[in-house]
C-alpha cells in the first residue's frame, strides 16, 4: 500500500474539463459576487440564472446567489460522478467488489444529482457530456479515476462549506461530504491504498483545483451533428 | 512530633471523608460535573436545504444503445489488435461536414492492455463492423429510440424504450434502386436549407445505397421530407426514405441524431 499523493491525484485527473464547464462554475463559486456580476455572466452565457432573489424550487427562504453558485459547482461534480459511475456499471467490464461499488455508489451520487436539481429548479446548469475514454472499461483505470473523483468531491465540499451563508445548505453540504468522503475510502481501499491516515484533511485551495482543472479533460463539447446546408442524399 | 502525626492524620480522614461524600453524592456529582443537559441550551440544528432521496439504481438499459463519434482519423481493423487488417479509414466528418457518429457495439483489451471497441461502419457492404483504439472515439452517448422502416409495409415506427411514439407511411426506393436493408445509425440532422425536394428536415445515416455508388456525397440513405406528399407512401426514390412533410416535422422533435435504425 502506498499514500497517493496530490501530484497522483493531479495526474489521475488529467482529463476533466476539456471545455472548462468546472473551472467556470468554480470561478462563478469562488469569485466576490456582485448582483451585477451575476447577471453579467447569466448573460454571457453561463446557463445559470444566477438572480440573487430567485428561490430555489422547493424552499421558502430565497438562496444567495453565492451559494446557488455554490451548488451548480457542486451540481457539476456530481454529475461528473453520477455519470462516471453510470457508464461503467453499464459498460459491464469492472467484475467483484469493485462491480458491487461501482453499482452502489453510482446510485448515491445518481440521488445528489436529482436532490439538487429539485432544489436548484430553472437554476440548474445543464449536465454536460463527459468523455471518459475509456477509465468505464477497464477495472485498474476505473478505480484509479474513482479514487481522484471522490477526493475531489471530498475536497471541493470542504474548500465551499464555508463559504455558504445558508445554514440549511450549509447542514445539507456537510451531510453529502462525509457521504463522499466514505466512498474516497471505499475507492481506495479497493485500489490498494490506506483509505485514511491523515489527522487533518486540507480543503483544496482554489489555485490547485484550477490546476487539476485546467489539465483534465472529461467534460467536452457536444460534437457537432447538425447543419444548415442542403443534402446530397440519393433522394 | 506525635502529635503533629496525629493531626496531620485526622485531616486526611477528614479530607477523604468529604471527598467520599461527594463521589457517593448523586446530585452533588451531577451538579460539579459536564453534563450533556446543558446541550439542551444549544439552538436546533438547521434542516439540511436538499432532501437527498433513496440510492437510483440504473434501469435495465434494454433498450438503450450507445454510440459515439471519431475524435483523430483513424483506421478500422478486423480485429482488436494493431496488426489486423484494415476495412477502412475513419474520417472525423461526414459528408455532411458533421462529426463521423458511430454505433459502438462491443470492447475488448488487447495483449498489451489497449482498449479497442467494435463499431458500425458506413460503408459497403452495408452491415460491416471494424474495430478502433478507444482513444480515436469521442465521448459516449446513449439513446432509448429506435426508429424502424417497415419496407413492405411502407411504415416508419419511433420506438422510446420500446413503446411506440411515431408512426407515419414512407416512399421508399424503387426495385431498380432499392432502400438498403439492415442495422444503421442516425447520423446528422440538416435544415433551412433551399430544397423543397427534400422537405424542411432530413437526417443523414449510415445506410449506403449499394446500386448508386457514385453518387455525390457518396450514396448515402437520408430520410427526409418531400415535394411530393402525394407519392407516400409508395416505392418511388432513389433509395431514400421519404416522409411527408408534417410528418418528417414531428419525427424531428421526437427523434435525436443517434437513434439506431433498422430497416427491414
Amino acid at each position: 500500500m502506498h499514500e497517493a499523493t496530490s501530484r497522483e491525484i493531479d495526474e489521475l485527473l488529467h482529463a476533466v474539463d476539456r471545455d472548462g464547464a468546472i473551472l467556470e462554475t468554480r470561478t462563478l463559486a469562488e469569485a466576490p459576487v456582485s448582483r451585477a456580476r451575476l447577471l453579467g455572466l447569466a448573460l454571457a452565457g453561463t446557463g445559470t440564472a444566477l438572480l440573487a432573489h430567485v428561490g430555489p424550487a422547493n424552499a421558502a427562504p430565497p438562496l444567495a446567489a453565492s451559494d446557488i453558485a455554490i451548488l451548480n459547482y457542486a451540481l457539476v461534480l456530481e454529475y461528473l460522478q453520477s455519470s462516471f459511475y453510470t457508464e461503467a456499471e453499464r459498460s459491464g467490464a469492472l467484475t467483484g467488489k469493485t462491480a458491487e461499488a461501482a453499482r452502489v455508489v453510482g446510485a448515491v451520487e445518481r440521488a445528489h444529482v436529482t436532490a439538487f436539481l429539485k432544489l436548484l429548479g430553472s437554476n440548474a446548469v445543464k449536465r454536460p457530456l463527459f468523455d471518459f475514454q475509456g477509465t468505464t472499461e477497464q477495472q485498474k483505470p476505473f478505480l484509479k479515476t474513482a479514487v481522484a473523483f471522490e477526493d475531489l468531491a471530498v475536497a471541493a465540499y470542504k474548500g465551499q462549506a464555508p463559504k455558504l451563508k445558508s445554514k440549511p445548505v450549509l447542514a445539507a453540504a456537510v451531510g453529502i461530504h462525509s457521504v463522499e468522503a466514505r466512498h474516497a475510502a471505499w475507492m481506495r481501499e479497493l485500489f490498494g491504498i490506506t483509505p485514511a491516515v491523515n489527522a487533518f484533511d486540507q480543503p483544496a485551495s482554489r489555485e490547485k483545483i484550477e490546476r487539476v482543472v485546467a489539465s483534465t479533460h472529461f467534460i467536452v463539447a457536444r460534437p457537432r451533428t447538425t447543419r444548415k446546408r442542403k443534402p446530397k442524399y440519393t433522394g | 512530633m506525635k502529635l503533629g502525626v496525629c493531626l496531620a492524620l485526622a485531616v486526611a480522614a477528614v479530607a477523604s471523608l468529604t471527598s467520599f461524600r461527594t463521589f457517593f453524592d448523586p446530585g452533588k456529582h451531577r451538579a460539579q460535573a459536564p453534563s450533556f443537559d446543558r446541550a439542551e441550551a444549544l439552538p436546533a440544528a438547521p434542516r439540511p436545504a436538499l432532501r437527498i432521496g433513496r440510492p437510483e439504481p440504473l434501469g435495465s438499459g434494454r433498450y438503450l444503445t450507445r454510440w459515439s463519434v471519431v475524435r483523430t482519423s483513424t483506421p478500422a481493423r478486423a480485429g482488436p489488435r494493431p496488426d489486423a487488417p484494415i476495412v477502412t479509414t475513419l474520417a472525423t466528418l461526414t459528408p455532411d461536414d458533421t462529426r463521423n457518429a458511430l454505433t459502438v457495439l462491443d470492447a475488448r483489451t488487447d495483449t498489451s492492455g489497449s482498449l479497442w471497441i467494435r463499431v458500425g461502419l458506413p460503408i459497403l457492404p452495408n452491415g460491416s463492423t471494424g474495430w478502433v483504439r478507444r482513444s480515436t472515439l469521442g465521448a459516449y452517448q446513449t439513446t432509448d429510440e429506435r426508429l424502424v422502416i417497415d419496407r413492405p409495409r411502407l411504415l416508419a415506427t419511433l420506438y422510446r424504450n420500446g413503446r411506440r411514439i411515431f408512426q407515419a407511411p414512407v416512399g421508399i426506393g424503387t426495385d431498380s434502386w432499392p432502400t438498403p436493408s439492415g442495422e444503421f445509425l442516425v447520423r446528422s440532422e440538416l435544415t433551412r436549407y433551399a430544397s423543397p425536394f427534400y422537405g424542411p428536415v432530413a437526417f443523414g445515416t449510415s445506410a449506403r445505397s449499394a446500386v448508386l455508388t457514385d453518387w455525390p456525397g457518396g450514396g448515402f440513405v437520408g430520410i427526409h421530407g418531400t415535394s411530393e406528399p402525394g407519392l407516400i407512401p409508395g416505392r418511388i426514390s432513389h433509395g431514400c426514405v421519404r416522409l411527408r412533410n408534417r410528418d418528417i416535422l414531428r419525427l424531428a422533435s421526437l427523434m435525436p441524431v443517434g437513434t439506431p435504425l433498422t430497416i427491414e
